[in-house]
């Protein structure tokens, strides 16, 4: 029937699939003509809607509310769960794509309400846009994860809008923060250097007679001076600029710049009223800019005391940020994050060795976890222990005790001030257990490794994560040496951890197309540390260790298992790009909670999503399948 | 019947135009077919047409159709196809208190055809189909009062109101408890779509509001149906056993 005039500005159906993937993808002739052959369907909770190679396919059903759940029921009528899907999700491609009947039973496990595209519809747009057979048949495919990331960042960019626009929003006034240098005239330019030397500072007003600044010099002047050959000692209005350029404290920095830009210039005096209130240079701005990580990384290891250092870490989120803004993958970043801790780490114990005077022995700071795997986030705590060579004589060994414990406490304390909380399981240097030499700690691993009980093997995992931070690497090496051997001999350890590494996750329920928390203060969000990241990171290690690998990062020994034949190429592929992809929503997620300023958790609200965000995450969880089904082959673990 | 015509329509009566003519073809082919209906035929066999109207007041007497909608349901699927959808240019100026309820504007209203030219075409989307409405008596006064106008006969297509199945499924939901006659249970359209979790559609447009109906109606009908209602004559069953307050 023809909508004679139609008064129609919204088609919902048409919108909801316009916001789903892969119909998104199609032109708006091709959606248009889709949706008008669609159908809206409505099965009640309960109801089984196909039964495997029983039921003729005869179109795609799109999930506009409620959710459906697959499985395979054997002759026993014993059921195998497949998958969920919830809305936005599609039940039935597979069969039309092959032609055949169900290829697994359905059951709708809330009320429903479905878009169903007839099949002849459906293959018309599928054969005018390969987007969408290449959707439906391929898995994490690489296409949709590169735009998944896009589509992250763009999220990023709308929610923070201040982080571009500083030039427009911040006052000079707020990047100066000392009174300018002034000299009077006459002053000799070798004097005038001198004064810029004890005040460290780039540049110089000078002042007439009447105490007004009238000119500036700057480094270049002087550098410009001595090539001409200047005498020292000519007063140092011969070579200043003037009349002195000025702005505003309340102008932005912007207008700044450009006056910069327009004058060939890289000072501006910045006045109150009347008077001169100080200088501001191009320098200032670039800095406020670049929070680069090399900017940071400077910064950090000029700091010379411990009040120095504590703010740093709060620059190190800024950059990291500036860095997912920027595009940059999780893995690059949470590896630069690293390498500033590190050297942040280090910045600190060598100020605390200065204080504490020498060690009696050699030691090494090892750091573990996240720190340890070089995948340190925004929410991270402290994770640390530390080695000391073995003592040969009993009253050394007590010397070292002493030390240690003052060094660790110490260490500890400076640590959290710097922003990283104390670990809640007291895993720290500080804590006696985790602070002893060389062969004790040998010792440990061995029992560990040797008579694993359940409950040591969760507790161990992080301290197979370690890396040997500040301090004499060697022992850490050493350390590393023996268990790496230890581990390629004795399955039974990695066995254990093998099996909590497969073991079904708490019980939860499902939303939006994702699997979420059931209850609690978490309901409805997902824990994308232990449902996503964790299974990858175990993964990871168990295989690692197995393998002799020595790296520690996730990624790295996904990697160096790849190059070893360990594991299949395209296993170590998805798991690599779906570890990463898992890491950006994380990332993401809490930076948005810092600027919320809240405390950045890993709970992630599928709603909060995109069609295509939701998606990739879907397949990053099916790797992790296929990683658990990889280690109960390789440990032949017999389990249902 | 009043209604003010205005002038060139007043002429016309005059002349003998318009009413005199024997009733299109419309509408007696649609009381025809739905002459034919069988109450006993399985729900999936029938053919709904969900329908909603959007006025400028409440009074069939007084007040006029300022726009139709209506969305087809077969096999007990909703059909984005089969869809009508007109606005309807009224005698009456627009009352500025419906306007604000359906954001029809004068301006919008002014270039729609009258409802004599919207009607023909409305009847023959409608021929031989069930009528589901929410609150559908409603919106059937006004149809009807146009209709007897217009060509002397009323549509005789048998009607479904989504508003008392709603009520009859919430009874069977509560069960007999006190609270059976709760009033503060608001069963407008929207609040149904919410309660019963459907997906929502903007209200005030009567063509959303005709699909949302038809959700509505999809999911009663389905629920019902669990209860043992797969017929025309069944489906009728449940809206009677509770009148008691309505």
């Amino acid at each position: 029937m023809a909508e004679q005039h139609a008064p129609i500005d919204r088609d919902l159906i048409r919108e909801f699939l316009q916001a789903t993937l892969p119909f998104s993808e199609l032109d708006a002739g091709a959606l248009d003509r889709l949706v008008r052959h669609c159908l809206i369907d409505f099965q009640p909770a309960g109801t089984r809607i196909f039964i495997r190679n029983v039921t003729e396919i005869d179109g795609l059903l799109v999930i506009q509310k409620g959710g459906v759940k697959l499985f395979v029921q054997d002759e026993a009528g014993q059921i195998t769960l497949a998958d969920f899907r919830g809305e936005g999700a599609c039940v039935g491609a597979m069969a039309l794509f092959q032609n055949a009947k169900a290829s697994l039973s359905a059951e709708t496990v809330e009320d429903t309400f479905f878009v169903k595209i007839p099949k002849d519809a459906f293959f018309e747009a599928a054969g005018a846009n390969p987007a969408i057979p290449r959707f439906f048949l391929k898995t994490l495919s690489e296409t949709f994860t590169t735009k998944a990331f896009t589509e992250i960042r763009q999220r990023r960019n709308e929610s923070s809008d201040d982080s571009n626009l500083y030039l427009f929003s911040l006052k000079v006034g707020s990047l100066v923060e000392r009174a300018p240098v002034t000299v009077p005239f006459g002053m000799s330019i070798q004097d005038a250097a001198q004064v810029m030397i004890r005040h460290s500072v780039g540049s110089l007003l000078i002042q007439e007679q009447t105490g007004k600044p009238c000119g500036i010099i700057t480094d270049i002047d002087i550098r410009k001076s001595v090539a001409l050959g200047l005498s020292m000692l000519a007063p140092v209005e011969t070579i200043m600029s003037a009349p002195l350029e000025t702005i505003a404290e309340t102008a932005v920095c912007f207008d700044a710049l450009v006056s910069m830009m327009a004058k060939n210039i890289h000072h501006l005096a910045m006045t109150s009223g009347e008077e001169i209130t100080g200088v501001i240079t191009s320098h200032d701005i670039m800095l406020l800019q670049g929070r680069s990580p090399l900017a940071v990384f400077r910064e950090v290891s000029t700091r010379n005391t411990y009040e120095g250092l504590y703010p740093m870490r709060a620059k190190t989120c800024r950059v990291a940020r500036t860095l997912v803004e920027e595009g940059g993958r999780a893995g690059n970043i949470t590896r630069i994050l690293s390498i500033i801790n590190d050297l942040m780490l280090n910045r600190l114990l060598e100020l605390l060795l200065k204080e504490l005077g020498p060690p009696p022995v050699k030691f090494c700071w090892l750091v573990m976890g996240s720190e340890g795997r070089r995948e340190q986030t925004f929410a991270t705590d402290q994770d640390n222990a530390l080695v000391y060579a073995d003592c040969s004589v009993d009253y050394l060994q007590r010397a070292a005790e002493v030390y240690f414990e003052a060094f660790t406490q110490r260490a500890v304390e400076h640590l959290v001030r710097c922003g990283f909380p104390r670990c809640p399981g007291d895993m720290m240097a500080s804590n006696p257990k985790w602070r002893k030499p060389l062969s004790a700690w040998k010792d440990t691993f061995d029992h560990w490794i040797a008579a694993p009980e359940p409950k040591e093997v969760l507790h161990s995992t992080i301290f197979f994560d370690f890396r040997g931070g500040p301090g004499d690497s060697s022992l850490a090496e050493e350390l590393r040496s023996h268990i790496t051997g230890r581990c390629a001999a004795n399955d039974i350890f990695l066995r254990h951890m093998a099996v909590d590494c497969v073991q079904a996750r708490p019980p939860l329920s499902f939303f939006n197309n994702i699997v979420v928390e059931k209850n609690g203060e978490h309901k409805n969000t997902l824990d994308i540390k232990t449902r996503g990241l964790l299974p990858f990171m175990d993964f990871a290690r168990i295989m690692a260790l197995r393998h002799g690998i020595r790296q520690t990062s996730t990624l790295e020994r996904l990697d160096q298992l790849k190059a070893g034949g360990h594991i299949p190429n395209d296993l170590a592929q998805e798991a690599m790009a779906a570890f990463e992809f898992l890491q950006q929503i994380r990332l993401v997620h809490q930076m948005d909670m810092l600027d919320r300023n809240l405390e950045p958790n890993n709970h992630i609200d599928p709603a909060q999503l995109s069609a295509l965000e939701k998606r990739t995450m879907r397949d990053a969880f099916g790797a992790v399948t296929k990683l658990q089904s990889h280690l109960k082959e390789a440990f032949r673990l017999q389990m249902a | 019947m009043g209604g003010r015509l205005n002038l060139p329509q007043w002429l016309g009566r005059l002349l003998g135009e318009g009413r005199r003519q024997a009733p299109p073809s419309a509408i007696t082919a649609n009381n025809e077919a739905c002459r034919k209906l069988d109450q006993n035929r399985a729900l999936e066999d029938c053919v709904f047409t969900v329908l909603d109207t959007e006025l400028t007041g409440l009074s069939p007497g007084r007040d006029e159709i300022v726009s139709i909608g209506a969305v087809r349901i077969r096999n007990m699927q909703i059909l984005q196809a089969e869809r009508f959808h007109s606005l309807v240019k009224p005698d009456m100026p627009m009352p500025k208190l419906s306007t604000l309820i359906h954001r029809i504007t004068p301006e919008r209203i002014i270039q729609a055809p009258p409802l004599s030219e919207v009607l023909p075409g409305f009847l023959s989307f409608i021929e031989g189909t069930l009528l589901v409405g929410h609150f559908v008596d409603l919106d059937m006064a006004f149809l009807a009062s146009a209709c007897r106008r217009l060509y002397g006969d009323t549509p005789a297509n048998p009607c479904l109101d989504t508003m008392r199945l709603a009520k009859s499924w919430q009874h069977r939901l509560q069960g007999d408890y006190y609270d059976r006659y709760d009033q503060s249970l608001s069963f407008n359209l929207s609040s149904l779509a919410r309660r019963f979790g459907l997906p929502i559609f903007p209200s005030h447009d009567a063509l959303h509001d005709a699909m949302q109906t038809a959700y509505l109606f999809l999911y009663l009908v389905k629920k019902l149906r669990s209860t043992g209602i797969k017929t025309l004559r069944e489906l009728h069953r449940p809206m009677r056993t509770q009148t008691f307050g309505f």
